[in-house]
């Protein structure tokens, strides 16, 4: 008799656990990029991963969309307005306002007031969610950031017997100083994407991206031209991008530029010791560009509950680990920050040390249009001598906030 | 010693006007492609170099065999393929008969028709890709191959019916007519007259077409999704937000190209010199 | 000969229902898109500010005039075209005719000609990037080789280099098509006109002149107008090698439309393509008045 009431309760709880599964059942189309081939499996065992363990039904099913040069963007965009689209993407901050203005994205705040790992994530990094969206709600989730820094190869620091630059002008000194036997001292990005080291150039002089035309700004942006005008560096900046900044810095032929640590890795493939960074020092005043990758959840989404699982187990969860220990990018959760290998690895110090002056530009809806064809073409023009610095800054501060 | 010296002369003068503008052609046709091969048989630490190297000291296979290994390469190639093949015998039939129409009637409507068909692929697909999508969507064939092959027919058809229209012309109508006047019906007098002479041209515009489906990315990224992405879109993932995978990349570029010259290569063959002597009567 | 006229004349149904499929499958799929940017090119469309999307009759048109940016990119797009389907049919013509010649191989030469075409167009522009670099590029160092150049050039960080480094690219990229539709319509030709020229004496200048290039009329025609379409439109080459740059020197009329589309400002973008059909459709007007008048409408 026991053993057949035992017998009956296992199969009754044996039952409505399947069927409570079966009616929890979900699917949550997740896009993303990914930077290479290997990170694209490693997300892809995130999802297996998130799939065995999250024990509520939920399947995620990750598309990879390629980067296509900030395409990706313009990919999910057309695939939201055309009533398409996933449930979850993974995001760039930029890209936030046109969204918000369409009523693509789904607030999180509903889901973050009950969430425990809400306190993990600074709430400094809350704000500029916040900022970008529309001022109230929280639209992205914070994934991972990547603080931008001046690679340097020691090897050619040591031949012209000069010491890690720690002020503004010490930098633009050595810029000069190593610019010799082919080698040129500043690996300077004059097409796309390329106003995140300009900015560092303005701040340096006092300049802010509140109003370019300052005399300050004016300055940092003549420091970049002459930079260029004097051949501290290739003269191909004006049409070089992240590709080429890397490959040249990589190739020996540029003996600092500006990045982050999501190229660390390839750096040390190639150099091994003879690579290292430092902050992008201060002058009157110090800035230095974050680099951003979130997630949003979208509004046509029909399971927002199990959404938020998979956006918070990237976020604060086994996700957050597992990517950035591949990718090497900063985690945003506390905890994961504090493991081992975050605080061992040396890219990773110089990024927490460059973090307090990392920062955003303005976050508008003129902002993808500015970065994406107004601040190449017109800072192409300052280069090749067609503008002035002044005409320059005009130009750029009229069009970002027009 | 009189045919010797007009031997050599007439050897000369194919070297001049054949051989060497051929060679020259070619050069630049392939080194671009030769470059690639280079690139994808450099070991990772000679990628990078400021030196130009026309060979690689230590060439590897290596990206070949990640290629086909962990990137699975083979699948984008099959699905682009399918997409490519199905697009090419659909476009190429619908094209067939509307070009015979234009060409071969004279009506009401026709060079309106003609028209449309041409400014259909004047305007710019960026402005369309939304709308394309909610149709797709609304046609339930979004993320399925039927949606690209849609597609790539629709943006096809124009530019195939005017290049076969523009061939139809050039063909002499006394070819049908004489075979008409024989007694024999229009349709009789294309499928034994018209298509067979026909044949290179559709040969032509069947790889134009192929062309197109196979290189096409825009439409592509949209419309598919893991389980049948092409080939453009595999490759462009190579190309992430802060590198490029230089080996991988060309090793899928060289892959990419065989399949397709051994196909032509045999197709090629068709391209026989020439009407037979004495097809044309009169 | 007449009961073809008659019949020719006697238009039935059956036309009509030959081009009815191609018709259906144009008209179902870029009908609505086609007039859906159509309206939009009439209001103040731009997606980043939906709230304040409203009908503003031509105002983006009459825009466009006093659009530094718009003029000069229409300028561009005039060299991008000439030189580029231009230089492509010059040496295609002269592939195809070379193709059309017996020699050893002859199968093996088409097929590895077609390579530039078949490459995909994210490669091509990469690889063109690479072979063109102002720091170790390949065409660099051949140049300085044969004693061409003493320094390095930055092709494509130079605003007068830039344009025509892109144009030598879609060149690269064009020579095929014009190579393989050429020699598709070169077999066309009967061998019995060549015959009697050879009879008369005429040699191989005088034979392509009265013979080669008459009978491949249409074809030259069709193909060389589609060819500047699909070149006026193209926009992967440019955008992948420079994005426009540097400093707007190859931002062509189709690069502007992709950067303001791609920008969301879908209104503005939409009557540029307008014009920029409008100003296709206003070149083709000769060449289709030419075909329809030999083909006696």
């Amino acid at each position: 008799m026991k053993k057949l009431l035992s017998t009956l309760i296992a199969l009754i709880m044996m039952l409505s656990v399947a069927s409570f599964a079966y009616a929890e059942d979900v699917t949550i189309n997740y896009w993303f990029w990914a930077d290479n081939d290997a990170y694209a499996e490693t997300m892809q065992e995130m999802i297996a991963d998130f799939n065995a363990t999250n024990g509520q039904g939920i399947t995620v099913v990750g598309e990879q969309v390629p980067w296509d040069g900030g395409g990706y963007s313009n990919t999910v965009f057309t695939a939201a307005m055309g009533g398409g689209g996933p449930d979850v993407a993974s995001w760039k901050l930029t890209a936030t306002p046109s969204f918000v203005a369409n009523d693509l994205l789904e607030p999180l705040d509903a889901f973050l007031q009950d969430w425990d790992g809400y306190s993990e994530i600074e709430s400094s990094l809350w704000d500029v969610m916040r900022e970008v969206g529309d001022g109230e709600h929280v639209y992205v989730m914070p994934w991972n950031t990547q603080v931008l820094y001046v690679y340097y190869r020691p090897s050619m620091f040591a031949d012209a017997g000069l010491s890690v630059p720690t002020t503004y002008q010490e930098f633009l000194d050595a810029c000069a100083a190593l610019t010799k036997d082919g080698v040129y001292g500043f690996g300077m990005r004059g097409a796309r994407g390329g106003q995140e080291p300009w900015g560092s150039f303005i701040y340096a002089r006092g300049g802010t991206f509140a109003d370019l035309t300052t005399p300050e700004a004016v300055q940092g942006m003549q420091d970049f031209i002459d930079l260029f005008q004097k051949g501290y560096t290739p003269p191909t900046a004006p049409s070089d991008g992240f590709s080429q900044i890397i490959d040249n810095f990589k190739s020996g032929l540029t003996a600092m530029t500006v990045h982050h640590i999501g190229s660390s890795a390839g750096m040390v493939e190639t150099f091994g010791d003879d690579v290292a960074a430092f902050v992008f020092p201060a002058g009157e005043g110090q800035w230095t560009s974050m680099g951003d990758t979130e997630n949003v959840m979208f509004a046509s989404s029909a399971n927002k509950e199990a959404a938020f699982q998979w956006l918070a187990y990237l976020a604060t969860g086994k996700g957050q680990e597992t990517w950035c220990k591949v990718t090497g990018n900063v985690p945003v959760s506390s905890s994961v920050k504090a493991l081992d290998e975050f605080q061992s690895n040396p890219f990773m110090k110089v990024s927490i040390e460059g973090a307090p002056y990392a920062g955003i530009l303005p976050v508008l809806d003129t902002t993808t249009e500015w970065i994406s064809s107004i601040w190449p073409s017109t800072v192409q023009q300052a280069l090749l001598g067609e503008i002035t610095a002044q005409e320059c800054m005009d130009i750029l501060q009229a069009e970002l906030y027009q | 010693m009189q045919s010797i010296v007009k031997h050599s002369k007439y050897s000369l003068k194919r070297i001049l006007v054949l051989y060497l503008p051929l060679a020259i052609v070619l050069l630049f046709l392939l080194f671009p492609y030769y470059w690639t091969l280079v690139t994808s048989l450099k070991p990772n630490h000679e990628l990078y170099s400021t030196q130009v190297v026309y060979w690689p000291v230590a060439p590897t296979l290596n990206a070949y065999v990640q290629l086909f290994g962990q990137f699975n390469f083979l699948k984008p190639m099959w699905n682009s393929f399918v997409v490519a093949m199905i697009t090419t015998a659909l476009s190429l039939t619908v094209s067939m008969l509307a070009a015979y129409s234009f060409s071969r009637f004279r009506y009401r409507g026709r060079k309106l028709l003609m028209v449309l068909f041409l400014t259909n692929n004047m305007f710019p697909t960026v402005l369309l890709l939304i709308p394309l999508f909610t149709i797709m969507r609304q046609m339930n064939i979004l993320y399925t191959p039927a949606s690209l092959v849609l597609s790539y027919t629709t943006f096809t058809i124009p530019f195939s019916v005017w290049l076969l229209n523009g061939y139809l012309n050039d063909l002499p109508m006394s070819l049908e007519e004489a075979a008409m006047v024989d007694g024999a019906n229009r349709v009789q007098a294309f499928m034994r007259i018209i298509f067979p002479v026909l044949i290179p041209c559709l040969l032509a515009t069947g790889v134009y077409i192929f062309m197109q489906s196979w290189n096409e990315y825009t439409f592509a990224v949209l419309f598919t999704n893991d389980r049948n992405r092409t080939v453009p879109v595999a490759l462009k993932s190579l190309i992430g937000q802060f590198g490029v995978q230089w080996e991988l990349l060309t090793a899928g570029g060289i892959i990419t190209v065989i399949p397709v010259c051994f196909m032509f290569f045999f197709a090629q063959k068709k391209l026989v010199a020439g009407l037979t002597s004495g097809a044309v009567k009169g | 000969m007449e009961i073809i006229q008659k019949r020719m004349r006697k238009a039935n149904i059956w036309p009509y229902l030959l081009v009815l499929p191609a018709l259906l499958v144009v008209i179902a799929v870029v009908f609505v898109p086609i007039l859906n940017a159509i309206s939009m090119s009439l209001q103040q469309y731009d997606l980043r500010r939906p709230k304040q999307i409203a009908f503003i009759g031509l105002q983006n048109y009459l825009q466009l005039f006093s659009d530094k940016q718009f003029i000069a990119s229409l300028y561009r797009t005039v060299l991008w075209v000439v030189f580029g389907v231009g230089f492509q049919f010059v040496f295609g013509f002269a592939l195809a005719l070379l193709l059309n010649q017996g020699f050893r191989g002859r199968g093996l030469v088409r097929s590895v000609s077609l390579i530039p075409w078949v490459t995909p167009g994210v490669l091509i522009a990469l690889m063109w990037r690479w072979l063109l670099d102002g720091n170790y590029g390949v065409i660099n160092d051949l140049l300085q080789r044969i004693g061409w150049i003493e320094s390095n050039i930055a092709f494509l960080a130079n605003r007068t280099t830039a344009l025509p480094s892109v144009i030598l690219t879609i060149v690269w990229q064009g020579i095929p098509f014009f190579a393989l539709m050429l020699l598709a319509g070169l077999q066309g030709i009967s061998h019995d006109l060549y015959e009697a020229a050879d009879i008369d004496g005429a040699h191989s200048l005088q034979k392509l002149r009265f013979i080669t290039i008459p009978s491949l009329k249409n074809t030259i025609f069709v193909t060389t107008m589609l060819r500047v379409i699909w070149v006026a439109n193209s926009v992967d080459v440019i955008f992948n090698m420079t994005e426009g740059g540097p400093a707007y020197a190859t931002q062509t009329l189709s690069v502007y439309i992709y950067l303001k589309a791609n920008t969301l400002n879908m209104g503005y973008a939409s009557a540029m393509a307008i014009v920029l059909t409008i100003l296709l459709l206003a070149f083709s007007i000769p060449y289709l008045r030419s075909m329809f008048r030999d083909q006696g409408v």
